[in-house]
């Protein structure tokens, strides 16, 4: 009989040989060995796709809380149009959500586990999911509701004549702050995020290029997603000295951030404009800062998963989303911007706030008071800077 | 060796490999991965062209005012700081199961690890409702009027505080049983020759029980030490910006802002450290664990 006792050395061998394999295995499926791959519109064109009915159906998205379609469990925030259409006709349990926290970690989702069929990041990220061939190209002719997207925002989710981003949604980020224990004398620019007044009082958003773009506008810096050597010092710096001042960098916006500015643990935190609306509407004292300095804006919108498998199913998904009813009710419950052209200041059921933010002008998302998130091609130096931030 | 030991032996060899293969898969293979990206043959992001790079381990060992490092000494003594206090603390109530309580050790033993039949998560929740600034402790304080209503007491979350709290009470049982388990097994003889010798029951502790418990204590230390140096959870719910521990720090590397090349330095300086300290602890351990409990009194 075979004696299958193994000795240290034995065991040492199997195990470094192993590893070995491992080590071989890794160095051969590395995505990176060919250099940058991104689709080809034409290939993707010229794919045959097998029909709808083909398709597993089963659709696994990229998204931010608050957007699940209606009739999901996931949708709690009352959102009773958006994605109606499709989730009555595919069921509840057509769709499975993975949640963004900040656009860096949907990026690096999208990047590291792929597989969505769906995504939804924003326009800063285009071009890194266009580079990093993560997505394909939308057949416009599957989506009537894409004729009423505005041409503009249209333009800026296409390269080489390919759509690649349906924008869906837009706004602003600047610090909403409690009326009741900031002094409206301070509450002038991005400063206040700066104020030792406010220590401990303070919560800026985990999103690290975000908070770099913060720092730049508070700087003066114009360009803020194009920073030198040394603004991007100055910056990190910044944020250094803001960082004690912080309770902590939410995460989660519904479940950290909302609740602590209600709690009134936090008196000022990044936000986006719907925090304002949640907060007035629970009667707690709220403004939203409009900064000296300019407040940051940004757009957002559906993308294509490279290899999806549901790709009739995945147009179908954000018809649901971009047609003027769905588009119409995002806007009433988030006083966030639409891209569809035909949702008008008729539409919009609080009218002072919609003049307040210029929800129904989309002009005002490129207007000069506001500094629209862009592509920054040196963006891993400014993930770097960040986690200098945090360390220190 | 006989035709029946033999055959025991055998197939006690085919009953290794099971272990060893999921050893092998889930621990070895994702190690050598993380070594792979720690030394830049490997990328997350595609397009990147990979190569042998050390210039990420340079910079974290000897990069000048490098802040990962900082981090990663702040971190090591926070957790030995709350590894001493956790052991010092857990010895009495070892004691107290094992010498005091009697005949209801075993039910006073299940009452101390009843709340770790729920989820780690569920409990790091629960402190942050107690430890919150509207929280239980809060609220006492305002009802017994010992601070003005609403006028909270802040450092109690978000600190370093309420992170070396939240570890304390997390590691408390874990280091009191092998304490208790060691304790239990003394032989109880010595201490009645210890005192029929004439030594006071403060003599008897520092001469007798202490020495031989030694090996629970060393034990117990461990249990806490190795598992909080790589802690992320407790600091990232209940700590603020300024009380983040490496374990986050190498959290977000590879999810917030990812660089996972830099992240696996980290990791694998983690992963060495946790190795040396297993190394050190496991010969004490194995030197003193094996001895009879009555020896070396």
């Amino acid at each position: 009989m075979t004696d299958l006792n193994i000795n240290r050395r034995q065991f040492l061998g199997g195990t470094l040989g192993l590893a070995a394999g491992a080590g071989a295995l890794a160095a051969c499926g590395s995505p990176d060995a060919g250099g940058g791959t991104s689709t080809s519109p034409s290939a993707a064109a010229s794919t045959s796709r097998p029909p709808i009915a083909s398709e597993p159906g089963k659709m696994s998205l990229l998204e931010w809380a608050g957007y699940e379609a209606a009739g999901t469990k996931a949708q709690t925030a009352g959102m009773t149009v958006a994605g109606a259409d499709y989730i009555k006709k595919y069921g509840p349990d057509s769709v499975t959500y993975t949640y963004i926290e900040n656009d860096d970690q949907a990026l690096q989702k999208a990047t590291a586990s792929g597989g969505f069929d769906v995504m939804h990041p924003c326009f800063e990220n285009y071009q890194d999911y266009v580079d990093r061939g993560l997505v394909q190209p939308w057949d416009l002719n599957l989506i009537p509701s894409a004729a009423d997207i505005d041409p503009g925002l249209l333009a800026k989710g296409t390269t080489d004549g390919k759509t690649y981003m349906l924008p869906w949604d837009w706004g602003y980020g600047s610090l909403t702050y409690r009326t009741d224990h900031v002094d409206a004398a301070d509450a002038t620019g991005w400063e206040l995020a700066w104020n030792p007044k406010y220590a401990g009082r303070v919560s800026l958003w985990g999103g690290a290029s975000t908070n770099f773009e913060i720092a730049a506008i508070k700087n003066g810096i114009q360009d803020m997603d194009h920073l030198t050597p040394d603004q991007l010092e100055t910056c990190k710096q910044d944020l250094i000295k803001q960082k004690p001042l912080n309770k902590f960098y939410w995460d989660s916006e519904y479940g950290q951030m909302q609740p602590a500015i209600k709690s009134g643990t936090v008196w000022i935190a990044y936000s986006w404009q719907d925090t304002l609306v949640s907060m007035k509407s629970a009667g707690v004292p709220v403004a939203y800062l409009d900064p000296s300095q300019g407040r940051i804006a940004w757009f957002c919108g559906f993308m294509l998963g490279k290899d999806t498998q549901n790709y009739y199913h995945a147009h179908e998904y954000v018809e649901s989303f971009l047609n003027k009813a769905a588009c119409a009710q995002m806007t009433n419950a988030y006083a966030y911007g639409t891209s569809n052209s035909k949702v008008t200041s008729a539409d919009i059921t609080d009218k002072t706030l919609a003049e307040s933010l210029h929800i129904d002008n989309l002009a005002a998302l490129t207007g000069p008071t506001v500094h629209l998130q862009s592509y920054n091609p040196e963006r891993a130096k400014v993930l770097a800077a960040w986690q200098q931030v945090k360390a220190s | 060796m006989s035709r029946s030991t033999s055959r025991r032996v055998g197939g006690q060899g085919l009953w290794v490999w099971p272990p060893v293969a999921f050893v092998l898969v889930l621990v070895v293979v994702p190690l050598v991965y993380i070594a792979l990206f720690s030394v830049g043959l490997r990328s997350n992001i595609p397009g990147t062209k990979t190569a042998f790079d050390l210039s990420n381990w340079k910079d974290f060992l000897f990069g000048e005012n490098n802040p990962f490092r900082a981090l990663f000494w702040h971190s090591l003594l926070i957790t030995v700081l709350v590894s001493v206090a956790v052991t010092i603390a857990a010895y009495p109530l070892a004691y107290f199961l094992s010498f005091v309580a009697k005949k209801n050790r075993y039910t006073l033993l299940l009452l101390v690890l009843a709340p770790f039949f729920t989820s780690f998560l569920l409990r790091v929740i629960a402190w942050q409702i107690i430890l919150n600034e509207n929280g239980v402790v809060n609220s006492f304080l305002w009802w017994a009027h010992l601070r003005p209503q609403g006028d909270s007491v802040t450092w109690l979350i978000y600190s370093n505080f309420s992170v070396a709290l939240v570890l304390f009470y997390s590691w408390i049982p874990f280091v009191a049983l092998p304490m208790f388990v060691v304790m239990e097994n003394m032989d109880r003889r010595l201490l009645e020759a210890a005192e029929d010798l004439g030594a006071s029951r403060l003599t008897a502790f520092l001469k007798v029980t202490l020495p031989l418990s030694i090996p629970g204590i060393i034990a117990g230390f461990v249990f806490v030490l190795i598992p909080t140096t790589g802690e992320f959870i407790t600091p990232l719910l209940v700590g603020g910006p300024e009380s983040q521990l490496f374990g986050n720090q190498i959290q977000s590397f590879f999810s917030d802002s990812p660089d996972w090349n830099y992240g696996s330095v980290l990791a694998m300086t983690l992963i060495l450290l946790v190795l040396i300290l297993m190394v050190i602890f496991g010969r004490f351990l194995s030197a003193d664990l094996r001895r009879p409990s009555t020896e070396g009194a």
